[in-house]
């Protein structure tokens, strides 16, 4: 997904000469084919995020589509304030990407983990979050933000990803897509988690469970309208996100299915609010901590089973 | 450009009489920082800040960040008396149910460049704002007015070490040393002195001038420097106000309907000093 983004970024910095691109000291290389195309838009801050927030506000204020780059926690959450004060009340043109959403950063320790970033930016008025699913959608969404006028989280993962999403996928910011039809059960999966969710519901296929894959692209603005057609077809809804199960996406599926109307059973999967302490890789942690698709697959038994317990009562 | 100081001096009274009507309106506290600056921000808007009502290619002029937003009234008082805001309007509407101008400035304010409030944000904003005047060309400057108290912040010193470094001399810093912070004088919190050389290791060039002395400040502010520019404004915490200059407490008092008489004489006293 990052070598996707910075493709996008340096196409968007050679066609549009707004489009700035900040850094807090990190990117090694990878700002270099931008600086070609568009020199003196580029600027390395330093290892100062409040600046690298503030000063890409302030270049917004000026006119300016101003993307600001870092490891996504020393983006929201070192810079919070700034996030929220100079970029959400100000509305203002800044595009924050966020790399190694989740556990992307495995080895380097909690400190590296994103876990609780969508939490802490959904409940920012103004902002939108995108959540591409794999490295097509990540350069989409990218030429979405840019494209798009006022504050956007980009939450990207590491790199490497594979590619999931179909050929004529098209990412519509504030659109979840359906990427398989399912009567017994909807895996809706937030952003990176899209492999672990398809590879999930083929694995219940196999165990005789038509699961259906939900797919946000978009955290924020929620598509509820997707949700509600998931409860038209089944009530047992499984969240899948690379995050905490507090707040996040799990959080926002329960506020819509509670607001809907309609019956439904959520179980969430995601880091059972804890930090990911244990060492290794994302896919470690992400097998660790129950979020790989063996993981999944045990959520839509549970909510199945209880379910059903529910309708026999 | 200096306009003349018997307008400056005009402009300065009028702004203390409007943070005074504004306080005693809304019962409001924050006197104190917001009459320290008014003579900085007669100045700024008696003619340092040029095309202020825009230029004549529909671009923006000279920006001003006022960092240490607790002083909005002031603010808002230095903006009606260049037509930008309506006197009656900031009077009737400041801190008040309903009103249209809250206790900290908000950008959908007309002439309010950046929200603030949460404090050692200006700098790094300004830092933004001169980057793109530095792409401009155009030679407009962004003047950014922190607290002494506000250089608490650490984010402050990200933003003046690297505006030092980007030599950026679009960018003018005002520190309005008033010398009183939220639990007491600056110099017992956290004593940044000497502030000038501490300004000056980071490579910006440094003056000092007394922060009620119109003509000192006018000439000060409008000078140009090939680096960013720190203006060092010595100030007086709740000027002409004589019953509460200089104190901690006027931070947080409030003006009550019974002051009003003893403020007014006070303002009328500076003025014809």
């Amino acid at each position: 997904m990052r070598d996707a983004f910075f493709r996008a970024l340096a196409a968007a910095g050679r066609d549009d000469p707004r489009v700035w691109a900040l850094t807090g000291d990190l990117g090694v290389g990878l700002f270099d084919e931008f600086t070609r195309v568009a020199p003196g838009r580029f600027l390395n801050v330093g290892i100062a995020e409040q600046t690298l927030v503030g000063a890409a506000a302030g270049l917004a204020y000026a006119g300016r589509t101003a993307v600001a780059y870092s490891i996504a926690p020393f983006l929201y959450s070192r810079a919070h304030d700034q996030v929220r004060v100079d970029v959400a009340l100000a509305d203002a043109n800044v595009k924050l990407v966020g790399v190694g959403g989740g556990v992307g950063y495995g080895h380097l320790g909690p400190t590296h983990h994103a876990i609780d970033d969508l939490a802490a930016l959904r409940a920012l008025p103004n902002m939108t979050i995108l959540t591409p699913g794999d490295p097509a959608e990540a350069e989409a969404a990218t030429h979405a933000a840019l494209a798009h006028r006022g504050p956007v989280y980009l939450r990207l993962g590491k790199n490497g990803e594979p590619s999931v999403l179909p050929a004529g996928h098209r990412l519509a910011i504030g659109r979840a897509a359906w990427l398989r039809p399912g009567a017994d059960v909807t895996i809706a999966s937030v952003g990176t988690m899209l492999p672990t969710a398809l590879a999930a519901a083929t694995e219940l296929e196999r165990r005789g469970v038509d699961a259906g894959v939900l797919h946000y692209g978009t955290l924020k603005p929620f598509d509820a309208g997707a949700l509600d057609a998931a409860l038209a077809r089944t009530p047992v809804v499984v969240t899948v996100e690379e995050h905490s199960v507090l707040g996040g996406f799990g959080g926002a599926v329960a506020e819509a299915m509670a607001e809907s109307g309609r019956p439904g059973l959520l179980t969430r999967v995601g880091l059972a609010d804890t930090f990911a302490h244990a060492v290794g890789s994302r896919e470690h942690l992400l097998a660790r901590y129950g979020c790989a698709p063996l993981g999944v697959v045990e959520a839509a038994r549970r909510g199945l089973a209880r379910c059903r317990a529910v309708r026999a009562a | 450009m200096t306009p003349a100081p018997t307008s400056v001096a005009a402009r300065a009274h009028e702004i203390r009489r409007l943070v005074v009507e504004m306080a005693l309106a809304a019962g409001s506290c924050h006197i104190g920082s917001a009459l320290s600056i008014a003579d900085i921000l007669a100045v700024l808007y008696g003619g340092v800040l040029r095309d202020l009502h825009g230029r004549p290619d529909g671009s923006s002029g000279d920006r001003f960040v006022l960092s240490k937003g607790h002083a909005a009234s002031a603010l808002y008082a230095a903006l009606a008396t260049v037509d930008i805001l309506d006197p009656h309007d900031v009077v009737a509407g400041y801190s008040q149910d309903g009103g249209a101008y809250a206790g900290h400035p908000e950008r959908t304010t007309p002439g309010v460049t950046t929200s603030s409030g949460s404090l050692g944000h200006g700098p790094a904003l300004a830092l933004g704002l001169a980057l793109a005047d530095r792409e401009d060309g155009t030679g407009r400057r962004t003047v950014c007015l922190v607290g002494d108290g506000e250089l608490n912040e650490g984010s402050v010193w990200e933003a003046i070490a690297l505006a030092g470094h980007l030599a950026l001399p679009e960018l003018v810093l005002v520190v309005d040393a008033n010398g009183w912070q939220g639990l007491g004088a600056v110099a017992d919190v956290t004593d940044l002195e000497p502030l000038d050389a501490k300004l000056a290791a980071f490579r910006w060039d440094v003056a000092t001038v007394d922060g009620h002395d119109l003509d000192a400040l006018g000439t000060t502010l409008a000078a140009a420097a090939p680096r960013p520019r720190a203006v060092i404004a010595r100030t007086v915490k709740g000027s002409g106000l004589d019953f509460m200059e200089d104190t901690f407490m006027s931070h947080y008092r409030s003006l009550r309907p019974a002051d009003r008489e003893r403020a007014l004489a006070s303002l009328e006293r500076r003025r014809a000093a």
